[in-house]
């Protein structure tokens, strides 16, 4: 028998929650904390929020081989456009999208798929070496994490409809894998030491012991780190990085939550979305995910998500298909309507995470009015594998700094990294550049700017 | 890093995987001309080498997995997910070298450690076991952080690291008043620490040599010992030997191999390898549709990954020649597969011997589910996978990635087209196309008597399979002509011999160091191709004990 069989297929995982009670469960004292220094904790990073108090948040919604871009133009520029066939589904909040048409990754397609993900989410080609491929950079989300990303209790949260892998990357070879199943996720943020606003403490002393501990392996790794080579040293750091991090959450799990009127426990979800018919439950899967990143990004858990919807070069099955995604972009014959209504169904997908965000009331407007969720792909049409006129769907205003109800058109296949330089600045990051070598750019795309 | 699969735990990050899977494409800058290389001579004393710099290795999960079995015994529960290997040049023993714990993984080696931490103290017989002493009893901390502490970090303690874990240790305890939180909290600082997560194999300068050059310590050959042959860590068998310097000396060295090749555990490390090689893990989520492949179930990927893997141990363990791999009729089912293949199954229940019908289509490898569903699509097979598998994993003949540009589309079945042969033909006729479709879609199409899972037929769409063809100069008439022309191709030896002291040393081969795998494979021709004498051959090779200067160019 495999290890995996013996070690993974035995029930449902422990969850922190049952952890360490045993030990120390007589030990929980409840005392009240003073939540006036939590709630300044939220607008401490100035430059990151609108209106002093409401972060501004950034989010990725990543699908697998492209669309048909005939059928995904819309018809119309600027104020006055009419949504296409596949993006349709996002009519309910038509005026609350930009779509940004004729972008062109400009970092080389050598490789299909992969150049394009590249070139796309980092600005920079990609490493190629022996047979393999990474990233030469941080992923735009880890990189708008990095800055807006450090007094949540997670600097980032990565999650997947389909199992995907996902490319959220700190660096090259460092990838952070996203979490697949919606009641994993829900354990590990709603689950022990999550606390609602207003919601009395317990003072838990595991989570000083813990620490202590964390403190202990960042002596280790640091240990380490000086007696290793220089390709070793990095990925310590970034090993490093993990550690504090998590050390900074167990005492940020101590501190009282802000008061943030929409932030709700959330409904546990299902523990499993098994296939149907060996088709895998993509819709209900991902919505149960998109419900857990709205209250995550409300409870200002975290400011910064990746939803890996599926994989470059995906294969999935998707309901109505006679073949995987992957063969059929290929396979397809005339006008491909599979492909197409495959596009049509992942924009389904993220039409409910828009209108999820969108109803949930924060200051004046809405969660999404103080978002920006990039909707991309690595490809634009998967049939040539193109890298122009990739498929870019910009929802939510970042607190007004994106133009919203838009159509940008680009007629000179401009470069992709400028809307990329255009979301970082929309998260108040001052920016000079995106990118690097033929990615780079100075100037983002002001036409979208608000 | 890209996978048109969804893998759990085994994540593939060279091309070669979506780019076999995108591969249905024109190739071009290929030389169609594969030319055999002549077989080597007699080998003489091993060649020098230049060797590579140290790199640390992260625990892979089953690296992981066992050594919970290893410090604990069986019966342990693992959370539900641990950071994720990633393959790097087809194996995750290279990849597990260069990637980076992210932070989601450092929560989840968090919460491994005290989940197993916890279950330990849970349970009385348990924690006599692996602590050893009463926590309650003066000096029962000390002694189980020096004893759990080197069995758990491969090596023994400082004293100055000894005393560090202590004092959380007491800490703990002071502070729940239990010497139990004393040992926990103590256990999940070893089961954190990176002299645990990873295999810090650094080097020493060797005293024996004249020129400076680099060995690795004896310590540190312990666990490149046991992760190779065990794919687990040493035991104390092991280290014993190894803190007494005896696995630097050539006769210390060959007595602990052979002691592990010849214990149980080298059949775990013996399926490690070939599972990395032959991409088994990706079986765990096999994407087939149901409604086209009636056999299809969630247990036929795991079941045809077993059938493989005990055919692999038959060979191996019984000092066979690994060629029979390609060839034998001799087999392993349970009533999945025997179902899926249409013979009667040997066992009600569990995995029997079978031998596969003389006259059949079915012969080795090429004849197994594990290859043949996984590399094809969820609704049809794929002569262009399969054959670029055989080029680039079985032959180490790397095909280029195919271009971006390209318009792939291949025409559907009809009348005058009902078979694969027949609608890539495109493939061979376009010049542009044929230079690399030459070296993937003959041998693939050769395998078109099995469907997309891997059931057995004679017509696609009411047309005749022709599944002729010829693999570098060998004609076969269909799939066991193709395994026995495979079974003799003069790079079947090398190619193995190569993934094997690539997945050992958890690199690519270097310049410098490729005769001395030459070298190698000639011994593994001149054994008779027996894989435990490749083994022995790889444990005790210069290229696996010397190691380079750490690479410290530029400032940390």
């Amino acid at each position: 028998m495999s290890w995996r069989t013996r070690f993974h297929l035995q029930g449902r995982p422990v969850g922190r929650r049952t952890l360490l009670r045993g030990l120390l469960g007589g030990a929980v004292v409840t005392v009240g904390l003073p939540p006036l220094e939590a709630f300044l904790d939220l607008t401490r990073a100035a430059g990151a929020t609108c209106g002093g108090v409401i972060p501004r948040r950034f989010g990725l919604f990543f699908w697998g081989n492209g669309n048909r871009p005939e059928q995904w133009l819309p018809v119309g520029e600027g104020e006055t456009w009419e949504l296409s066939e596949e993006l349709a589904p996002l009519a309910g909040v038509k005026d609350k999208i930009t779509i940004v048409s004729g972008m062109s990754v400009k970092t080389g397609n050598f490789t299909p798929h992969t150049s394009g993900v590249a070139g796309l989410l980092t600005g920079a080609a990609e490493i190629l070496s022996g047979g393999s491929m990474t990233f030469a950079r941080a992923s735009i989300d880890q990189h708008i994490a990095g800055i807006i990303g450090t007094d949540t209790i997670y600097s980032s949260l990565q999650t997947t409809a389909s199992g995907a892998t996902g490319l959220s990357h700190n660096g090259p070879n460092s990838r952070n894998p996203p979490e697949s199943s919606p009641y994993a996720l829900f354990e590990r943020v709603f689950g022990a030491g999550f606390r609602l606003p207003g919601e009395e403490g317990v003072v838990d002393p595991s989570l000083g012991l813990r620490r202590s501990v964390l403190d202990a392996v960042m002596t280790d790794v640091a240990t380490l780190k000086a007696r290793v080579g220089r390709a070793d040293a990095l990925r310590l750091e970034q090993h490093l990085d993990g550690v504090r991090e998590l050390e900074q959450r167990l005492a940020r799990l101590q501190e009282d939550p802000a008061d943030l009127e929409a932030c709700a426990l959330p409904d546990e979800p299902l523990p499993d979305y098994p296939d149907l018919d060996g088709r895998p439950q993509l819709s209900a899967r991902s919505r149960a995910m998109c419900d857990l990143l709205a209250m995550t990004l409300a409870c200002d858990q975290t400011r910064v998500f990746g939803h890996w919807f599926s994989d470059p070069v995906s294969d999935l099955l998707y309901d109505g298909a006679t073949a995987g995604h992957h063969s059929l972009t290929h396979n397809e014959g005339g006008d491909q309507p599979e492909v197409n209504d495959i596009a049509v169904q992942v924009m389904e997908e993220f039409a409910y995470l828009v209108e999820k965000l969108a109803s949930i009331p924060e200051a004046e407007g809405t969660l999404l009015d103080n978002c920006v969720v990039l909707a991309t792909s690595e490809v634009s049409e998967g049939r040539t594998h193109s890298v122009n006129d990739m498929p870019i769907v910009l929802a939510g205003g970042a607190c007004g700094a994106l133009r919203t109800g838009y159509h940008y058109r680009s007629y000179t296949q401009e470069n992709v990294s400028k809307v990329m330089l255009t979301v970082v600045r929309a998260m108040d990051i001052p920016d000079a550049t995106y990118g690097e070598g033929d990615g780079e750019v100075s100037d983002g795309l002001s036409e979208i700017e608000a | 890093m890209l996978s048109s699969r969804t893998s759990g735990a085994a994540v593939p990050n060279r091309l070669s995987p979506p780019l076999r899977s995108a591969a249905l494409l024109l190739l071009v800058a290929c030389d169609a001309k594969v030319q055999p290389e002549p077989p080597v001579a007699l080998r003489g004393d091993a060649p020098t080498v230049a060797p590579a710099a140290p790199a640390l290795r992260r625990l892979t999960q089953p690296q992981y997995a066992a050594t919970v079995t290893h410090l604990f015994g069986d019966g342990m529960v693992l959370p539900s997910s641990l950071e994720p290997d990633t393959a790097i040049d087809g194996l995750v023993a290279v990849g597990a070298a260069a990637t980076s714990i992210s932070p989601v993984g450092v929560e989840q080696y968090e919460e491994a450690a005290y989940t197993l931490a916890e279950q330990v103290l849970a349970d009385p017989d348990r924690t006599a076991a692996v602590v050893g002493c009463a926590p309650a009893t003066e000096g029962c901390l000390r002694t189980f952080v020096t004893t759990f502490g080197r069995r758990a970090w491969r090596r023994s303690l400082t004293t100055d690291e000894v005393d560090r874990v202590v004092a959380v240790g007491e800490s703990a305890s002071a502070t729940v008043g239990a010497p139990d939180a004393g040992v926990l909290y103590a256990m999940a600082l070893l089961l954190q620490s990176p002299a645990f997560l990873y295999r810090d194999e650094l080097g020493e300068v060797d005293p024996d040599a004249a020129d400076g050059a680099r060995r690795y310590t004896s310590v540190e050959m312990a666990t490149r010992l046991s992760f190779l042959l065990w794919n687990g860590p040493p035991d104390d068998t092991l280290l014993d030997a190894a803190e007494a310097g005896a696995l630097v000396t050539d006769a210390g060295l060959g007595t602990e191999v052979d002691r592990m090749l010849a214990d149980d555990r080298s059949r775990d490390g013996v399926r490690a390898f070939f599972t990395e090689m032959l991409e088994l893990a990706d079986l765990d989520t096999l994407n087939k549709d149901p409604t086209l492949f009636t056999h299809m179930s969630p247990e036929v990927g795991p079941s045809a990954r077993e059938e493989t893997l005990l055919g692999i141990e038959a060979i191996v363990f019984g000092e066979e020649d690994w060629r029979s791999f390609y060839t034998t009729r001799r087999t392993f089912l349970d009533p999945v597969l025997a179902s899926l293949y249409d013979v009667r199954s040997p066992t009600r229940e569990g995995f029997a011997e079978a031998t596969l019908p003389d006259d059949g289509l079915r012969a080795g490898f090429l004849g197994q589910a594990s290859f043949l569903a996984l590399q094809a699509h969820p609704t049809s097979s794929s002569a262009t996978l399969r054959g670029a598998f055989l080029r680039d994993v079985l032959l180490c003949q790397a095909i280029p990635a195919p271009p971006a540009d390209v318009d792939t589309s291949i025409p559907e079945a009809d009348a005058t087209s009902p078979t694969l042969r027949q609608r890539i033909e495109t493939h061979l006729s376009d010049p542009t196309c044929a230079g690399c479709h030459q070296l993937t879609d003959p041998i693939g199409l050769g395998l078109e008597n099995f469907d997309g899972l891997g059931t057995t037929r004679l017509t696609e769409n009411g047309g005749t399979i022709d599944a002729s063809g010829d693999l570098d100069g060998a004609d076969f008439g269909g799939p066991v002509a193709l395994g026995a022309a495979l079974a003799e191709h003069p790079r079947i030896g090398p190619c193995l011999t190569e993934t094997l002291y690539r997945y050992a040393t958890a690199r690519t081969v270097t310049d410098g160091e490729s005769d001395l795998v030459d070298w190698h494979a000639a011994g593994f021709e001149e054994a008779g191709f027996h894989v435990k004498a490749l083994l022995t051959d790889i444990a005790t090779s210069p290229g696996f004990r010397r190691v380079g200067a750490l690479d410290t160019e530029e400032a940390r």
